[in-house]
């Protein structure tokens, strides 16, 4: 493992150092905020010592000892996080858990991981752990943070964290160094943390991580983005997510910088706009819903207010991403901008509550091209990061002034990233994981001999150094020419348009690409509509010439967009049909959550498929298919076969 | 809900007791004779077919009806007819079937609203926001933070009442009730309208109130089921008499609720 | 859409009409701001009368037909007790006078006619109307009476480097707004931020609730009519110094009807904004337009002011019948 190569700060390299650092050098400084019964109330970074210092002297008074796994469920929580650095104290070993998962998934992880001790939030998760522990007697203290409603529980084993702080506090009385030796025999290589990944497959594994991985993460990305001890930044992500431990824990103490947690999970947006924070970090949803949030109430507002909002944003579109950049702009349309910007931006990243955002990012999923350039294009500095837990969420950072809508950008410091032949993104890293708990085969099949971590994502270098992830390594195939074939990414592509319901690439092993495509009915049906265009149902409408030169424009427009990509230039669509049947869950064609299965159709449909590589320009085909009421009957039709325009490759057309 | 409970709160003596109340409007005879009582920290159910006499019996307890005869005798003090502010001065809040919030006012105001007759400090002082009426504000405040926060609804501090969907709406009914820290709290047909997961959610509020905060309640429900699981005793009402008074188990077991409530009901 | 269409259309005219005027040459800028200035001051007159109107609307849902004649009793009692007393002393003492008929009136008039018809109590304040101007002329007399303020009343001309001749304005119409605005400000703060403003909030939107949280109504009555007594009050002092105490101040109620049509029955700034727009308009209108309108159609002239503000309040009226701030109530099933 790269641990040799840490960014190394001194000899304060594990978190509980980190703690008694800044308590002592900025002790006075707030350095976390929760807002409870509507106001906000801080504590230094002196009063959190003192507190974690309580915290782990009461669990070491009722039996956590060295390399102990510490359970924490619930919200995010001041006293949750404390006993995550309280427990690395002791040189155990904190495992956050999703607040949301039930009691089984609890029961799995508690197994899994031998806990013996949980620190809880509030009493819907006591009552989880209590169900657990009938079947994991192993679990010997509950402990929670919110009494309310936990008055009548006399069971001994469930305590509150008060009770156990007042423990510590008579530990630390009676031996005031106890915690102080504990923490010197932590050692910047032990396990700083567990958090359990569902993975694709199998049972969740837990990531061990140590503390030098984690806090070289967090130098890095406080040394990239140049993030200091002012920033304010709001907790809200779970817990048990590798993006929060490192953007809430990790980053905030190396850095310094205040965390806050909200009220309750609904009060977000509102306690968002009284903290202002500097720095942000949210998955695509987030941002999604947030949007989705600001329209519905534009569309409320009055006509005049409306024409504004849409006016102004027309000029964001146009160039508030260019601006943001840096990029060169008209000087009519920035004095536009800045016009929008006093009367719409402005007032619009307040009510997001994103007015002092200085960097935000954004990772976990792939986030929409339009999404993402919406809140660049009001001035909100939204990058993509790109990591997993395994890595510490730190292999790929968009840096300032070079975003693009597609790529993760460049390999963050200290991370090496290379490509596998087969497409996949291998990286070696000072912040990569130890290992998965007692799980040795699957770390041996994700870690190579040289230190690289198999990612499972298929992706490349653009011209400009940055990796563009496209798709999931095990789905990406080759061409006969030797080219990468990623599916998934074409077809998505395809869908992009609204009439496109599925599509269906092939392309592995051959020479060229063709596909499969399903219309959407309600969208070309309503089209068809429009143009007095006639049709009996689906398989009718699907074989019309006027439907097929539809699709071939799709098509064609995905082709123009792929050729510019030389890495997907050879992946444009040659031939294609329009299948007489849509791709059905019933007919095992789908997966209950419409994911085409791709093996089972290329088997179904061989005829059809054979029919594209030969040249035909048409195939009759019959099917057997299950209707609603349980019935079967057969659906037959003659499928037209057509061609699409493809386009030479951007480096092809240079040379030429 | 409740699970895991040991059951600490006490049931205490009769806080409220209805002799004999006869209520009549015009010809109308909306109840006849009757007697039943309330002990501390119960939850006492009326319920009843439409028009049975449920709402009327509220009303007379919380001084809106004056009945024509019988008396009711609240913490030891026995009253013929009282109106509905010196009720509320003894320590009766109630909520209404069809919320009957303040809705040109946020959220908040509409449960500071329910701290007003636990303010003290003179108008000028309140006007000119001198230090002790300050204070006083501040403590009304934190007294409401806490209602806000036991019922889950601090989202919605700043919301005119009015933007908030039915079953937030009841909420805050109950929140303007709570914030008058009653002894004895009348919930008129709280599940009303509400969905499921909407009346899940307000059992709970319920039975939390009774469970940490002591309260003293008396409800009247149209919902069988929702009676049964959480009363601790339950009158019957028909036609303005009571049929039946018991706990739940008893109330099911009585012939003459039966025949009367469950058999046309369902 | 069409409603905002139609209100456009009206803001455009009525914009189009007040700077008329200006672009036409009809007047100086000097003159036209004389005329703009005074048309503001006797709005706030017409505004502090509103609002009286509006606070009991609010809290009582009674319409007070005796507004206008609480202002001329109030003005009346000032007028007379300051003949034997210093005026300062008359106005407390008129502040008794006025909250001691709060307290009357709920007594005598309201607590009877509880839960009665509305017209049932808009016939009782009709009733009230009449008592108090009669009883305050048999108990203060029927002259013409004046009240001194003690500010000098010849007008002060400012502004003189701007407009050719300067602007005449008068000291007391001056002090006048001053006196509304401040009391405007005190009444915002008393509805704000006081648990009985948040109790008379209360009592407005919903009586039973109020009640069942322990908000006494009696109570409420006779502050709200205290309040607007008080108003009346400053309105009685403010117009009487300009106009001498006479009968004619309780006409002046008639006026203040038009503006709570334009500014909605249970809104303040309503009553504020509407009362100014009235004051304007009506100016403009006597002004600019009256000469025009003789001229166009050969009338004897003069009057105009008499009607105006009732033809401005029908148009608002046709286009907003909630008024300009009445409440819409959002309500979700």
């Amino acid at each position: 493992m790269a641990q040799s190569d840490t960014i190394s700060g001194g000899n304060v390299d594990t978190f509980p150092l980190l703690l008694l650092e800044h308590a002592r050098k900025q002790g006075n400084r707030i350095a976390i905020r929760e807002k409870d019964l509507g106001i906000w109330q801080s504590w230094t970074w002196a009063q959190v010592g003192n507190e974690v210092c309580a915290l782990a002297g009461g669990l070491a008074e009722l039996g956590f000892r060295r390399g102990d796994s510490l359970a924490i469920i619930g919200d995010n929580r001041p006293r949750l996080y404390w006993a995550i650095t309280a427990a690395q104290c002791l040189g155990g070993v904190p495992v956050p858990m999703y607040q949301d998962a039930a009691a089984s998934e609890l029961q799995y992880v508690l197994q899994d991981a031998g806990i013996r001790f949980a620190i809880v939030e509030d009493q819907e998760q006591v009552d989880k752990l209590i169900e657990c522990r009938e079947r994991s007697p192993g679990l010997e203290y509950i402990l929670y943070d919110d009494a309310r409603g936990l008055r009548h529980y006399s069971q001994p084993f469930v305590r509150s964290l008060d009770a156990v702080q007042d423990l510590g506090c008579g530990r630390i009385g009676k031996q005031p160094q106890f915690i102080a030796t504990e923490i010197a025999q932590g050692k910047p290589e032990d396990v700083a943390i567990m958090l359990y990944t569902s993975g694709t497959t199998g049972k969740p594994k837990g990531v061990c991580i140590t503390h030098c991985a984690l806090i070289n993460a967090a130098r890095g990305g406080c040394a990239f983005d140049r993030l200091g001890a002012d920033e304010e930044i709001l907790s809200y992500l779970p817990m048990a997510w590798v993006g929060d431990n490192l953007f809430s824990y990790a980053q905030a103490l190396v850095a310094g910088f205040t965390v806050n947690c909200p009220e309750s999970g609904d009060t977000v947006m509102t306690d968002m706009r009284e903290i202002g924070p500097t720095y942000y970090f949210a998955p695509p949803r987030v941002f999604e819903n947030l949007l989705t949030q600001v329209m519905i109430r534009i569309e409320d507002a009055a006509a005049i207010k409306r024409g504004v909002f849409h006016y102004f944003m027309d000029v964001a579109r146009r160039c508030g991403a260019e601006i943001l950049d840096g990029k060169s702009v008209g000087a009519g349309e920035r004095l536009l901008y800045a016009l929008g910007n006093v009367l719409v931006y402005g007032p619009l990243r307040n009510v997001l509550g994103m007015s002092r955002v200085r960097v935000a990012y954004t990772a976990g999923a792939a986030i929409g091209p339009d999404l993402f350039r919406f809140y660049r294009s009001i001035g909100i500095n939204l990058k993509q990061l790109y990591g997993s837990t395994e890595t510490c969420a730190y292999v790929c950072l968009q840096q300032d002034g070079h975003i693009k809508l597609d790529t993760v950008g460049i390999p963050a410091p200290g991370v090496e990233v290379k490509i596998a032949d087969s497409g996949e993104v291998l990286v070696k890293s000072s912040a990569m994981f130890k290992e998965y708990y007692k799980r040795p085969d699957a770390t041996a099949e994700t870690m190579d001999a040289d230190g690289y971590f198999h990612t499972g994502d298929a992706g490349f270098f653009d011209q400009d150094g940055q990796l563009k992830i496209i798709d999931r390594a095990k789905d990406v195939g080759k061409m006969a020419s030797g080219a990468l074939f990623a599916p998934n990414y074409i077809e998505n592509k395809l869908k992009f348009s609204p009439n496109i319901r599925e599509a269906v690439a092939f392309g592995h092993g051959r020479k060229m690409v063709c596909a499969f495509f399903n219309i959407d009915i309600g969208a070309v049906g309503n089209w068809a509509e429009r143009r007095n265009i006639p049709y009996s149902g689906y398989t009718d409408l699907a074989q019309k010439e006027e439907v097929y030169a539809l699709v071939r424009e799709c098509v064609e427009k995905a082709n123009a967009e792929l050729a510019l990509d030389p890495a997907l230039c050879d992946s444009q669509v040659h031939r294609f049909l329009i299948l007489h049947k849509e791709l059905d869950p019933d007919d095992d064609e789908l997966t209950r959550t419409r994911k085409v299965r791709r093996g089972f159709v290329e088997e179904k449909y061989a005829v059809l498929i054979d029919a594209l590589y030969s040249g035909k320009t048409s195939q009759f085909i019959e099917t057997q298919v299950k209707f609603e009421d349980g019935r079967s009957g057969k659906i037959s039709a003659d499928l037209r076969i057509e061609e699409a325009k493809t386009y030479p490759s951007a480096a092809a057309k240079k040379a030429a | 809900m409740g699970a895991g409970l040991n059951g600490g709160r006490t049931i205490g003596d009769v806080v409220l007791d209805l002799q004999g109340i006869s209520l009549a409007f015009g010809g109308v005879q909306a109840l006849q004779e009757v007697t039943f009582d309330v002990r501390e920290h119960e939850i006492r159910a009326i319920i009843g077919p439409n028009g049975a006499g449920k709402s009327s019996m509220l009303n007379v307890i919380n001084g809106i009806y004056h009945p024509q005869q019988g008396t009711v005798t609240f913490n030891g003090v026995t009253r013929h007819s009282v109106n509905t502010h010196k009720a509320a001065v003894q320590g009766i809040a109630r909520t209404f079937q069809n919320i009957a919030l303040f809705k040109g006012m946020s959220v908040l105001d509409n449960i500071m609203t329910g701290r007003n007759l636990r303010m003290k400090s003179s108008l000028l002082a309140q006007a000119l926001r001198v230090g002790s009426a300050e204070r006083e504000e501040m403590e009304h405040r934190e007294a409401v933070e806490r209602v806000i926060d036991f019922l889950e609804i601090q989202a919605y501090r700043r919301t005119p009442v009015g933007r908030l969907p039915y079953g937030l709406q009841k909420r805050v009914d109950l929140a303007r009730a709570l914030a008058m820290e009653p002894n004895l709290l009348l919930l008129d047909e709280p599940m009303a309208g509400m969905n499921v997961e909407e009346k899940q959610d307000m059992c709970r509020f319920i039975l939390d109130v009774n469970d940490q905060l002591g309260t003293t309640i008396v409800l009247i429900e149209h919902d069988m089921g929702v009676v049964m699981d959480i009363s601790d005793r339950v009158v019957v009402l028909d036609y303005g008499k009571k049929i039946g008074d018991g706990t739940p188990a008893e109330v099911r077991g009585n012939q003459a609720v039966i025949d009367a409530y469950l058999g046309i009901s369902h | 859409m069409r409603k905002n269409f139609n209100m456009i259309v009206l803001g455009v005219a009525l914009m189009a009409g007040l700077i008329a005027p200006l672009v036409t040459g009809a007047s100086s800028a000097g003159f036209y701001t004389e005329v703009l200035l005074g048309g503001l001051m006797a709005g706030v007159l017409y505004s502090l009368v509103a609002l009286g109107f509006v606070l009991i609307f609010k809290a009582s849902g009674v319409f007070n037909f005796a507004q206008g004649a609480m202002v001329l009793f109030a003005a009346l009692s000032v007028a007379r007790m300051a003949e034997m007393m210093p005026l300062w002393a008359a106005i407390l003492l008129a502040v008794g006078i006025m909250v001691a008929l709060a307290f009357v009136v709920e007594r005598v008039v309201l607590r009877p006619l509880v839960n009665q018809d509305p017209v049932v109590l808009l016939m009782a304040t009709l009733g009230v109307t009449y008592f108090l101007d009669g009883f305050g002329q048999t108990i203060w007399g029927s002259d013409i009476y004046e009240i001194n303020l003690g500010i000098a009343k010849e007008p002060v001309m400012i502004l003189g480097n701007l407009f050719e001749g300067g602007i005449l304005i008068n000291k007391d119409d001056v002090a006048a707004t001053v006196a509304a605005a401040l009391l405007v400000i005190l009444l915002a703060l008393f509805f704000q931020k006081t648990k009985t403003g948040r109790a008379l909030r209360a009592v407005a939107d919903d009586h039973l609730a109020a009640q069942s949280i322990g908000i006494p109504l009696n109570r409420i009555w006779v502050i709200v009519w205290s309040l607007a007594g008080v108003v009346a009050l400053v309105a009685g002092v403010v117009w009487g110094a300009k106009l001498g105490v006479q009968f004619s101040i309780s006409q002046v109620a008639l006026k203040a009807l038009p503006v709570v049509i334009l500014g909605g029955f249970t809104s303040i700034p309503g009553a504020i904004v509407g009362g100014l727009i009235i004051g304007v308009g009506e100016k403009m209108a006597e002004v600019f337009l009256a000469p025009v309108m003789v001229k166009a159609f050969d009338l004897a002239g003069g009057g105009i002011e008499n009607w105006f503000a009732y033809v401005l309040a029908l148009l608002f009226l046709l286009v907003l019948p909630q008024g300009l701030f009445g409440e819409k109530h959002i309500d979700r099933v």
